[in-house]
């Protein structure tokens, strides 16, 4: 049997996280939220997870230093990023850094999924 | 001695010649001895003197003949007699002759001490013989000092030139002319307008030269200030560093009397003949310019342009009606700002002042005093360049902020809402149906739509907010310093822009930075429309006064215009049909304007340009309101 891929969401808005969640969860993933990037990494008990999905723009460190930071760490993992505000020089930097999307809020619930399909199962 | 001692001595003598006369035994011509008489009374140099002199030795001889001898016997007594009455009788007529002649001199001298003019006359060898009342009292030496002086050595006289060269002048003409020094008793030393005369005597040999010397000191000084104040004055202007120009008005002078004859006013002449203008400025003649100007206008030498005015002043003048207008009113100057043209055709940015000569006597010369002001135009257009890019950064930034702001406070509620409308179907389509999850993610999506609305609730109000100053503004101080703002920038479009404001506009009151922004605003979105067309590119700025006292003021443009489906919708906020921009500026610009309690609209025809209109209250309609 596929394990299904655990997936993470780093968003401070809890708007965003809770409904990100419900929809992840309603196609049958196993979702955690984390409000800040500082608290994802501070997650000692988790494994690393199947997908990260991360705002941008978020107050202490930001979804591309925490990329940085987690490639720093060899903590290797696909990732989606999320922003309002979308610039081509984040942009070029997540990618070039391997994310796997880079995507313009509000986003469409089918460019996420889309994305995870594509998720290797193991 | 004075002449009454002459007179007793006479009297005296005469008394005695005749005691001895009468009383002495000696036979002989004692009577001779009134040739004495007459010629003590001689001394006293008066006609009458002699005269009774003479005639009281003439009685006193035939009164002692007469005792003496009787009247009956002619003997030798008698002829002795007879000799002395003939030597009295000479010796009166010698007298008479020689007083008239002394009288005769002394007329002379009396006339030459009348002169103011020091007079002396020396010998040939320079020995003064004669020295006036005017010379003793300048030069300070008494007649009685000078005479018998060599003038040179009394006076330590210095010539213009070599004193030979001056005697062989007098010898061969007879007389002398020049400027010459002497030195006064004092020691003062006096610049002497001179003249010499040779007196010759009856074979034509010089014996004396007669000096007449006129004191010009003060008027030598008063020469030599002048010629100083002369030399001053052409020094200020040749090393000046603001550029002169001498100018000869008196051709347009000519012009303008005329014109002012047939009873024109000099305004209207202009108006109905704007050639005249082009001639007048041919009329104008440049006599002399110094050094300053030639090189403000990097000419070389200073013969290349002394024609006219016309060669100098540039062809965008606008300041020389003015003048001429000034000129012909008769104003004592004319100043302003112009353009002038260098000899390599470059404009020369300058501010000048004509003085306009004010009578006859400082000549017809008009001055034009003439400041580069290049420097400092460079130095204003970079600040108003540097403005510019400022208050368009600031712009940008304001509105960037805006909508980064906008875009991720707004943007947030609106993904969860999806999302959660996304999840609450997903929810719904499972078999069986997960309610429970449907209801959370439907109420998740209800509470972020309020957020949402809030959230732009919120932004509406802050741009509504009431303008933070609420000062008095003057119109036309306030579409210059918009206009100033983006003046480069539309230079840079090649866009015309006309500025017509109704004078004496009431004031109004407000946010100068924030009406200033909804003018650069307009300004700035009509120079884009017309950005790479072709046709006409104006820009017009009109302001008026409305039936109610409110101030209209008209932005338009030549350019392609406003779709009519976009006009509707072109103040709404977001609206943009610029592929970069955030669509806010019209929205902000409106919202603005409405803060200030006035209303914005906008017109246009396709291919006819747009018009936008502003209506603000005035201070008048406001105090009346």
């Amino acid at each position: 049997m596929l394990k299904i891929p655990k997936i993470a969401i780093v968003d401070d808005d809890d708007g965003v996280r809770s409904s990100l969640a419900s929809l992840l969860r309603s196609l049958g993933y196993e979702v955690c939220g984390y409000a800040s990037a500082l608290e994802f990494l501070d997650d000692k008990i988790a494994d690393d997870p199947g997908c990260m999905i991360t705002d941008i723009q978020m107050p202490g460190m930001s979804g591309d230093e925490l990329q940085a930071e987690l490639i720093a760490r060899g903590r290797i993992f696909p990732m989606i990023f999320m922003t309002a505000f979308p610039n081509e020089a984040t942009r070029n930097k997540v990618m070039a850094a391997g994310a796997r999307a880079f995507l313009e809020k509000p986003v469409e619930a089918d460019a996420i999924t889309s994305c995870l399909e594509l998720l290797p199962r193991d | 001695m004075s002449n009454s001692v002459y007179r007793l001595a006479a009297v005296l003598l005469a008394l005695g010649i005749f005691l001895f006369d009468v009383l002495s035994p000696l036979e002989g011509a004692i009577a001779v001895l009134y040739v004495l008489v007459v010629l003590i009374a001689a001394r006293t140099s008066r006609r009458a003197d002699v005269l009774v002199a003479a005639a009281g030795a003439i009685v006193l001889t035939v009164l002692a003949y007469v005792i003496s001898h009787g009247m009956e016997s002619f003997g030798s007594p008698a002829l002795r007699a007879a000799v002395s009455l003939a030597a009295i009788a000479i010796a009166t007529a010698l007298a008479l002759q020689s007083q008239a002649a002394t009288e005769t001199l002394a007329a002379q001298a009396r006339l030459l001490n009348l002169s103011h003019d020091m007079i002396f006359v020396r010998d040939i060898r320079g020995v003064i013989t004669f020295w006036n009342d005017a010379a003793a009292e300048v030069y300070g030496w008494t007649a009685a000092e000078a005479i018998g002086r060599v003038a040179d050595e009394l006076l330590g006289t210095k010539y213009p030139a070599d004193r030979a060269v001056v005697e062989a002048a007098l010898l061969k003409s007879g007389r002398w002319e020049g400027i010459l020094e002497h030195q006064t008793r004092t020691g003062a030393r006096l610049v002497l307008d001179s003249r010499w005369a040779i007196q010759r005597d009856r074979h034509g040999n010089g014996v004396g030269v007669l000096e007449t010397h006129t004191d010009i000191t003060e008027r030598q000084a008063a020469h030599a200030a002048l010629v100083r104040s002369e030399r001053r004055y052409r020094r200020m202007f040749d090393t000046s560093r603001i550029g002169v120009i001498e100018e000869d008005w008196s051709a347009v002078q000519a012009e303008l009397a005329n014109v002012a004859q047939e009873g024109t006013s000099i305004a209207d002449h202009l108006a109905a003949n704007p050639d005249f203008y082009m001639r007048a400025r041919r009329l104008i003649r440049i006599v002399d310019v110094n050094a300053a100007l030639l090189s403000m206008l990097s000419v070389d030498d200073r013969t290349q342009f002394l024609n006219t005015l016309d060669d100098v002043l540039g062809a965008a003048d606008t300041t020389f009606p003015g003048a001429l207008v000034a000129f012909a009113r008769g104003d004592a100057f004319y100043e302003g700002e112009t353009e002038m043209v260098s000899s390599d055709g470059k404009a020369v940015p300058v501010l000048f002042t004509i003085t306009f000569p004010s009578s006859p006597d400082d000549g017809d010369k008009a001055l034009v005093y003439v400041v580069d002001i290049t420097d400092r135009k460079r130095a204003q257009d970079a600040i108003q360049q540097a403005q510019a890019e400022l208050a368009h950064a600031a712009r940008v930034a304001t509105l960037g902020e805006l909508t980064a702001s906008i875009a991720h406070e707004v943007s947030q509620p609106l993904m969860a809402v999806v999302t959660n409308g996304e999840a609450g179907m997903r929810w719904l389509r499972r078999d069986p149906p997960e309610l429970n999850e449907v209801e959370f993610a439907l109420g998740r999506a209800v509470a972020e739509g309020r957020r949402a609305s809030d959230i732009v609730k919120r932004i509406r109000a802050f741009l509504k907010k009431a303008p933070s100053h609420r000062d008095e503004l003057a119109l036309s101080a306030l579409v210059e310093d918009a206009v100033a703002l983006v003046q480069r920038e539309i230079a840079k479009a090649n866009i015309q822009l006309k500025i017509d404001l109704q004078p004496h506009l009431p004031n109004i009151r407000g946010d100068r930075i924030q009406l200033q922004q909804v003018l650069v605003n307009l300004m700035i979105n009509a120079a884009h429309a017309m950005a790479g067309q072709d046709g006409a590119r104006m820009q017009f700025i009109t302001a008026a006064k409305t039936e109610v006292d409110d101030i209209e003021i008209i932005v338009q443009d030549t350019g392609p215009g406003i779709p009519n489906e976009h006009l509707q919708r072109l103040f709404e906020p977001f609206f943009t049909t610029k592929q970069d921009g955030m669509g806010m500026g019209l929205a902000i610009c409106k919202t603005t304007i409405e803060a200030h309690g006035g209303r914005m609209t906008v017109e246009s025809l396709p291919r006819q340009g747009a018009t936008f209109r502003v209506t603000l209250p005035s201070v008048d309609a406001s105090a009346t309101a």
